[in-house]
């Protein structure tokens, strides 16, 4: 089989670039996810042992900040992570892995995850893909976990499915926007 | 015999006897269960504005008609948390000969015209004073009062029954540890050192004081004073109360949801070496407590291996499931038992405090259905909260009462530090170290409730935390997913997933879940799964780290 090669990249390369700069010069800031989000229990995977989850993303220049409160009762985690977005990797700490606090499985003795970042579709969607270490009954595992956190067409509802490497089932939590305070 | 070795026999056992924490004495058993009793169900409401106060009396009543013989037993409604007293009653007709005469329901007018003989009055409480009760509950046992509210006492008279003390607004106004000072200050010196109730468990609108009636027959002081240091004064008192009470005595009820948790509760109590029995709506104790085991009756637990016996794991994925949430509050009539090996802990004092309960469970086991012993020693209890000094007599106890219903492995669990949301339920290496040398014949040790990380082999007997925790609320699908994530997350073979169940999570559910992985295991008894787990340790030595997270369950 032969390979034509069209004969106007020529002329087409210019435009192929100027999109590439101005997708670099673009980077999204993060804002149309920036709020607090409440969780639906309803159109969520099953949340306990936590009846409650919070999500609050704050975007500052090149930062953003991505808060998670989660609460059963009298009992509450928050933790944050602070994404620097001029870097494409973040070295972060963990103090505490709350992602499914019903298997024996702990962040791992160095207390770190690397995070990395892409934009997708304009900044409506932030990826991350996360590695980290967790320790288990028979020793350290390491495990990845991508995460999206996808806002809708209107804005009002954020959707965060994680895939976890270890997992075989993803992990989906709906979220309204709460009103500005 | 030799005379000097009989005088040293006698003198050792002495010494062994006084340095056993068990030295409170047991509820007085009759010769055998009385061939006819009373029985009176109640509603299905326990609001104070609702039946309580109907309830109150009955309970009341119950607590000193049986004081010396068990004559009054109190039908709960089917929808109660303790979901055998009906399986119970049966149980007591059919094995032990009891006939029930039935009286209607909340039937106050009729009980007394039984056995208001068994009181000398009774005790007036406030209405507007939700606290009243609770100390009215303290009068009714030492003064040998029925307790009523301001609706009730027509009754009461009509019965003879004149008040003895009336509490009708002499604590108005006043917070919980001045009313409960006040009642301290006029009843504590006439109270039982044995029993000391908390009746705390639903607050507020509700109360649920099923335990009432032991409390009331064993003369024990009342309260529903907060462990919580957000509020001092209480704090202050119950130290003092726990303080005064004997060593390793029994410490009924439940913490009050409205006020602290139960890991600072029990952790106070473990401060002071008591031994927490943690149900405020146990019922009808004062009846059972009576009743001794049929003749012909002696537990026996399921074992499915011998003590010496060697078992080689292969390489493969095994499981073992538990309920431990107290039998009798969890799914043992539910549909299911008997379908997979599955673990029940039991509540060890009730071989002297509620004997045909325990009978009750041993006959109606199925083969699959296997007994544990805990809560961590004799009563729940957290061992990082007790003295180390008063650790050795109270596990002594332990020790006894596994002997006396043939149990091999004590579980432990620690809320003293955390729970299954955040902090730690683990134990560091010098409790675990008391552990090995107080137990030296177990098949082994479990630990945790949540999950937990505290892993370890000495001899043959391995200290296995549980790796999963079924959630009440979670999905089969879920649930699944979240056991095969474990598969993948601890990859040598043999794995040993050790799995506690939620007590309202059906054995049916367990079976479905664990019959739904897409990944081969295999389900074995817990004797088994230990003696698995002794032969290839593919889990590591862990103990609690200095740097684990704490948190005092505010």
């Amino acid at each position: 089989m032969t390979i034509r090669l069209p004969f106007r990249l020529p002329l087409l390369a210019p435009l192929l670039l100027l999109s590439i700069l101005s997708a670099f010069a673009a980077e999204p800031d993060g804002h149309a996810l920036a709020g607090t989000w409440k969780i639906d229990l309803t159109r969520s995977t099953e949340l306990s042992p936590w009846k409650s989850f919070e999500l609050t993303i704050t975007p500052q220049g090149t930062a953003i900040s991505i808060e998670r409160k989660l609460t059963w009762s009298r009992r509450e985690f928050i933790d944050r992570l602070e994404l620097d977005t001029t870097k494409s990797v973040n070295a972060l700490p963990i103090d505490w892995w709350s992602d499914n606090r019903h298997l024996g499985a702990y962040i791992g003795s160095s207390h770190t995850r690397e995070v990395r970042h892409q934009w997708l579709d304009g900044g409506r969607i932030l990826r991350l893909s996360t590695d980290l270490v967790l320790d288990a009954q028979q020793g350290p595992r390491a495990v990845n976990i991508l995460t999206d956190f996808k806002v809708s067409a209107s804005g009002s509802e954020l959707t965060l499915t994680e895939l976890r490497s270890t997992r075989n089932r993803p992990v989906v939590y709906v979220f309204k926007r709460l009103p500005a305070k | 015999m030799n005379l000097f070795r009989f005088s040293l026999r006698l003198l050792l056992t002495g010494l062994i006897f006084a340095a056993s924490a068990l030295a409170q004495p047991a509820p007085k058993k009759v010769d055998r269960a009385p061939s006819t009793a009373v029985i009176v169900p109640t509603s299905e409401n326990w609001r104070m504005d609702g039946d309580v106060p109907v309830h109150s009396l009955l309970i009341s009543l119950q607590g000193l008609a049986n004081r010396d013989y068990p004559r009054l037993y109190v039908e709960y409604p089917k929808n109660w948390q303790w979901e055998i007293v009906h399986p119970l009653r049966d149980f007591l007709t059919r094995r032990h000969g009891v006939t029930f005469d039935r009286l209607a329901v909340n039937d106050a007018d009729a009980a007394l015209a039984r056995f208001a003989k068994y009181a000398k009055g009774c005790v007036v409480w406030d209405k507007s004073v939700r606290s009243s009760l609770i100390v009215a509950f303290t009068i009714a046992g030492v003064e040998d009062a029925v307790v009523v509210n301001a609706d009730l006492l027509p009754l009461a008279l009509k019965h003879g029954l004149k008040p003895i003390v009336d509490l009708r607004g002499v604590f108005t106004g006043q917070p919980d540890h001045q009313i409960y000072q006040w009642a301290y200050d006029r009843y504590w010196k006439r109270c039982s050192r044995d029993y000391y109730v908390v009746l705390g468990g639903h607050a507020g609108a509700e109360m649920q004081p099923g335990i009432a009636d032991f409390g009331v027959m064993q003369r024990a002081f009342f309260s529903d004073l907060s462990a919580n240091p957000k509020h001092p004064e209480e704090l202050a008192l119950l130290k003092r109360i726990l303080s005064q009470q004997n060593p390793a005595s029994i410490v009924l009820g439940w913490h009050s949801y409205g006020k602290d948790t139960e890991g600072q509760h029990t952790t106070l109590t473990g401060n002071y070496g008591l031994k927490m029995e943690g149900l405020h709506n146990l019922p009808n104790v004062s009846f059972t407590c009576q009743i001794p085991l049929t003749p012909d009756f002696k537990f026996t637990n399921n074992h499915s291996v011998r003590r010496d016996e060697v078992r080689v794991a292969e390489k493969k994925v095994y499981v073992a499931a538990l309920a431990t949430d107290s039998m009798g509050i969890g799914t043992w009539t539910k549909p299911g038992r008997g379908k997979i090996p599955y673990g029940w802990q039991v509540l060890m004092n009730w071989a002297w405090m509620n004997p045909p309960a325990l009978q009750y469970f041993y006959e109606d086991k199925t083969p699959n259905d296997y007994f544990i012993a805990g809560l961590s020693g004799p009563g729940y209890m957290y061992p990082k909260s007790i003295p180390a000094d008063k650790f050795p007599a109270l596990m002594r106890d332990a020790r006894t009462l596994m002997g006396q219903l043939d149990l091999r492995v004590m579980e432990i669990m620690d809320y003293s530090e955390g729970n299954r949301h955040v902090g730690n339920t683990d134990l560091p290496k010098a409790v675990v170290d008391r552990y090995y040398q107080e137990f030296p014949d177990v098949l082994g040790f479990i630990n945790g409730y949540g999950t937990a990380r505290t892993f370890d082999l000495r001899g043959n007997q391995p200290f296995i935390s549980y790796d999963y925790y079924l959630d009440v609320d979670r999905p089969t699908g879920e649930a699944a997913a979240d056991l095969e994530e474990l598969i993948q997350l601890n990859p040598k073979r043999p794995y040993f997933l050790l799995m506690h169940v939620r007590e309202s999570n059906t054995v049916e559910k367990v079976a479905t879940i664990l019959g739904s992985l897409s990944e081969p295991v295999e389900v074995v008894p817990l004797d088994v799964f230990l003696k698995l787990a002794a032969s290839n340790k593919t889990y590591r030595t862990n103990y609690q780290q200095p740097a684990d997270p704490i948190d005092h369950n505010p």
